[in-house]
C-alpha cells in the first residue's frame, strides 16, 4: 500500500500551541510519527542564570501557564534543597493548598479539551463552566487568575486568613457536586466509552522505557508518584490515594485524572481544616544560599516537574536545569500511536496532556511536504465519534 | 474604507496565533468563549483559518523560528485585517526580552494595532480591548 | 539505604568522588565506564532517568544524569567530566534507556555533546533554524 505523510501545523485548527507533527499513513493506519519542536523555546534557563534566586522564581512561574505553581514549587524545592532549610507548618499547608487547587484546574482544563477532540462540545463547556469557580479561589487567595506568584524560597509570599478559607470551602463544596456530576455523565455515557476504550494504549514496558511520568504512567500501572515517593511539603501530613490503572488506554487515562480530580478535592479539604487552627509564621527569611547543589522535584499535574540548582555562594545559579513532565511524556508518542486508525491519532496525542510551553521552555511549517493532502484530523475524530453513537443509539 | 469597517465591526472573526507564549493567555482567550465569559453573544468566534479572520490575536513574544512563519501567516490574511497582541510579551518582552532566541523588534515582523497588557490580561480586560477595536472601526 | 550499599558493593569499583547528602548522591564516573553503570541502574535497579544536566565549568563541560529510585525516593546523579571543550564527545545511553533519546538530542543542541551511538541525533529545538546555525545555542551569546 502507499505510504503518505500528513504534515500537521505548526499553525493548526486543532493545535493551540505551534507544534509540528509529521504522521506517515498507510491507509488509515498511522505507521510512524515524526515531531519537530522548538516553536516555543525561550532560553529560560539561560535567563535565569543572570538572574537572582528570588528572580528565577518569578521566572519559572512563567514557564508555562498551567503548571504555574509547579514549577516555582519545584525550583524553591531546589533552592531549599541545597542549603536544607525549614519551610514553616502553615506555609507547608499553603503550598499543598495553592497546588492541589492547580491539579483540578488542570484535568479539567484537559477533559473539556478532550471532549472538543471527539466532537462532544458539552463536556468542554461544562469542564469549562465548572473551571471557572476554581479560578475564582485562586483570584480571592493570590488576587491573579493565572501566575500567583506564591512561592519564595523558605515559605510563602501570602497567607490564606480564616476568612478566605470560609469563602473558599463554600466555592469547593459547590465544585464538587458539579464534578461528581461531569464523572457521572463521563462515566456512565456508552458513546465516550466505546470511542476511548482502547485506543492508543501505551504498554507497561514502553512507559517504563520511555521514562513516562505521571498519569500517562499511572494509567498504565506504572506506580509512581512524586507527592508519596518523595514527601515534601504537607504530603506527609494528609491522606490520599494514589490512583493507578493498568490498560493504558486513553479511557483509563481519563479515569485516571477524574478520579485525581476527587483526590485532590479531599486533600483541600484537609489542608483548609488545619489552616484554621496551625498559625505561626509563613516565612522563614534564608539570607543566603551557600556553594552546592540541589535536586528539586514535585507532582506536576502532567507529572514530575524536575528543577537542578548549583550554586557557588553568590545570588545568582551557576546552572538551572528544567526539566518539565510534557518532555518525557510526548515521546512515548511513537510507542502509542502506531499501528491505530487515522481518525484515532488526534485523540491520542491529546491524552498525554502535552504541553509545549513546558517541553521546550523553549515545533515546522515542511516545505519539502508540498503535494501531501491537508487532511482535517479534528473533523476525522468527530465523524469516527458519531458514527459509534448512531450504532448505539441505533438512529 | 470607512463602510467596510462598520460592517466589520458587527461580527468580529478571530484566528488566535500563539508566538512563543507561556500558554497562559492563550487559555485565557479560549476562557473568553466558555459560558461565564460567552463572547459569542457578541458575534465574536474564533475560526480556524486565518483567511476567514478579520482580527488576529497574536501572544508570546516571538522566537527566530516562529517569527518567519507568523510573518507568513498575516501575509496570507485577507486585509484589512487587524492585529490585537494580548499580554506583555508582545508589548514589551516581559521577562524574556535577554533571551538569545527572541526576535529583536517584535513591530518588524507584525504591525501590531492594540496591545491589551497584563500577565495574563484579565478577561474582562481583553473584552474591553474587543469593544475599543468595535469602537475604533465604528469612526 | 540497602539497595544503595548494595550499589556501591557492586559498582565500587567503577566509581569515583562521592557526595552524599540525605535521598542525594552524586558520584563521578569516567566516560568509558558509563553504560556499564547505567545498565546496572536502569536494569537492574529499575531507576528511572529523570534527566540529565550539561553544564560548563572553568575547564571542563559536564553530564550529570539523575536517576530517580522511586520506591525509596532517592537520587543517583552519575557525573562526566568531559575534558576536550572544542570537540566533546561521550557514549550514548540511548541504547540503553529508549527515554534518553530527547534528552540527548537537547544536549547536543544546547552544548555540541556529540553522543556516540545514538540513533538519530538531530538538533531538537533549533532544527530548520531559519537562521542557520552553526554553533550550539548556549554559546550564541559570544556573538
Amino acid at each position: 500500500m502507499n505510504k503518505n505523510q500528513i504534515p500537521v501545523g505548526p499553525f493548526h485548527p486543532l493545535l493551540e500551541e505551534a507544534e509540528y507533527f509529521n504522521i506517515t499513513v498507510e491507509g488509515e493506519t498511522v505507521t510512524d510519527i515524526e515531531m519537530d519542536i522548538g516553536w516555543m523555546h525561550r532560553g529560560h534557563e539561560f535567563i535565569s542564570e543572570q538572574k537572582t534566586f528570588t528572580q528565577s522564581i518569578f521566572l519559572v512561574e512563567r514557564i508555562c501557564g498551567i503548571c504555574s505553581t509547579s514549577h516555582p514549587i519545584a525550583c524553591v524545592h531546589a533552592i531549599e534543597d541545597i542549603d536544607n532549610v525549614e519551610i514553616p507548618l502553615r506555609a507547608r499547608y499553603i503550598r499543598t493548598l495553592v497546588a492541589e487547587l492547580e491539579r483540578i484546574h488542570s484535568h479539567l482544563l484537559w477533559l473539556g479539551l478532550a471532549g472538543h477532540f471527539i466532537g462532544y462540545d458539552t463536556l468542554w463547556m461544562w469542564a469549562w463552566k465548572y473551571r471557572e469557580p476554581i479560578l475564582q479561589m485562586f483570584e480571592i487567595i493570590s488576587g491573579n487568575r493565572n501566575h500567583y506568584g506564591m512561592m519564595r524560597v523558605g515559605g510563602v509570599a501570602r497567607d490564606v486568613d480564616v476568612d478566605k478559607i470560609a469563602a473558599l470551602s463554600k466555592i469547593l463544596d459547590q465544585v464538587d457536586e458539579k464534578m461528581e456530576m461531569i464523572a457521572k455523565a463521563a462515566n456512565d455515557d456508552p458513546v465516550l466509552k466505546s470511542r476511548l476504550q482502547g485506543v492508543g494504549i501505551l504498554k507497561h514496558q514502553d512507559a517504563v522505557n520511555f521514562c513516562a511520568v505521571g498519569p500517562t504512567a499511572r494509567a498504565s500501572g506504572v506506580k509512581i508518584d512524586v507527592r508519596k515517593d518523595e514527601p515534601t511539603d504537607a504530603y506527609d501530613l494528609v491522606d490520599f490515594k494514589v490512583i493507578v490503572l493498568k490498560n493504558g488506554d486513553v479511557y483509563d487515562k481519563t479515569v485516571v485524572r477524574l478520579l485525581e480530580i476527587f483526590e485532590s478535592s479531599k486533600i483541600i479539604r484537609q489542608c483548609m481544616k488545619k489552616l484554621r487552627t496551625a498559625n505561626g509564621p509563613i516565612l522563614n527569611s534564608v539570607k543566603e544560599i551557600p556553594p552546592g547543589e540541589g535536586i528539586g522535584r514535585y507532582e506536576a499535574p502532567r507529572g514530575e516537574v524536575f528543577h537542578y540548582m548549583r550554586s557557588d555562594g553568590s545570588n545568582r545559579p551557576i546552572r538551572h536545569k528544567v526539566r518539565a513532565p510534557s518532555f518525557n511524556n510526548i515521546p512515548t508518542y511513537i510507542a502509542s500511536c502506531k499501528g491505530i486508525p487515522l481518525a484515532d491519532a488526534l485523540i491520542t496525542l491529546a491524552a498525554v496532556d502535552p504541553c509545549y510551553c513546558c517541553t521546550e521552555r523553549a515545533i515546522r511549517i515542511n516545505h519539502s511536504a508540498e503535494g501531501a493532502q491537508p487532511i482535517d484530523l479534528l473533523r476525522l475524530s468527530r465523524e469516527k465519534t458519531e458514527r459509534i453513537r448512531r450504532t448505539i443509539h441505533g438512529a | 474604507m470607512g463602510w467596510y469597517n462598520k460592517r466589520l465591526a458587527k461580527s468580529i472573526w478571530v484566528f488566535h496565533m500563539s508566538g512563543s507564549p507561556c500558554n497562559n493567555c492563550d487559555i485565557e482567550i479560549l476562557d473568553l468563549l466558555t459560558p461565564r465569559y460567552d463572547l459569542e453573544r457578541l458575534g465574536i468566534k474564533l475560526v480556524g483559518s486565518i483567511r476567514h479572520a478579520d482580527v488576529l490575536l497574536v501572544t508570546g513574544i516571538f522566537n527566530q523560528k516562529v517569527a518567519p512563519k507568523l510573518k507568513r501567516i498575516y501575509e496570507q490574511a485577507p486585509k484589512p485585517i487587524f492585529v490585537v497582541a494580548i499580554g506583555t510579551c508582545p508589548a514589551s518582552g516581559c521577562c524574556f526580552k535577554d533571551s538569545y532566541n527572541a526576535v529583536a523588534k517584535r513591530e518588524d515582523i507584525l504591525p501590531i494595532d492594540l496591545y491589551i497588557p497584563g500577565c495574563p490580561p484579565k478577561p474582562e480586560a481583553m473584552i474591553e480591548g474587543v469593544a475599543k477595536l468595535v469602537e475604533v472601526l465604528n469612526g | 539505604m540497602a539497595k544503595m550499599d548494595q550499589f556501591f558493593a557492586e559498582m565500587g569499583g567503577l566509581i569515583g568522588k562521592t557526595i552524599r547528602k540525605p535521598k542525594r548522591i552524586y558520584f563521578d564516573v569516567d566516560k568509558n565506564n558509563l553504560t556499564q553503570v547505567v545498565e546496572y541502574l536502569f536494569n537492574r535497579m529499575h531507576c528511572r532517568l529523570s534527566t540529565a544536566t550539561a553544564t560548563e565549568t572553568y575547564h571542563n563541560l559536564e553530564v550529570l544524569y539523575h536517576f530517580s529510585h522511586d520506591a525509596s525516593g532517592d537520587y543517583y546523579c552519575p557525573r562526566v567530566l568531559i575534558t576536550d571543550k572544542q570537540k566533546p564527545a561521550i557514549p550514548s545511553i540511548t541504547p540503553i534507556v529508549r527515554g534518553a533519546e530527547w534528552i540527548e538530542r537537547e544536549m547536543f543542541d544546547f552544548w555540541g555533546i556529540e553522543f556516540i551511538g545514538h540513533p538519530n541525533l538531530i538538533r531538537l529545538l533549533a532544527r530548520d533554524h531559519p537562521q542557520g546555525l552553526d554553533k550550539p545555542l548556549r554559546f550564541r551569546r559570544d556573538k
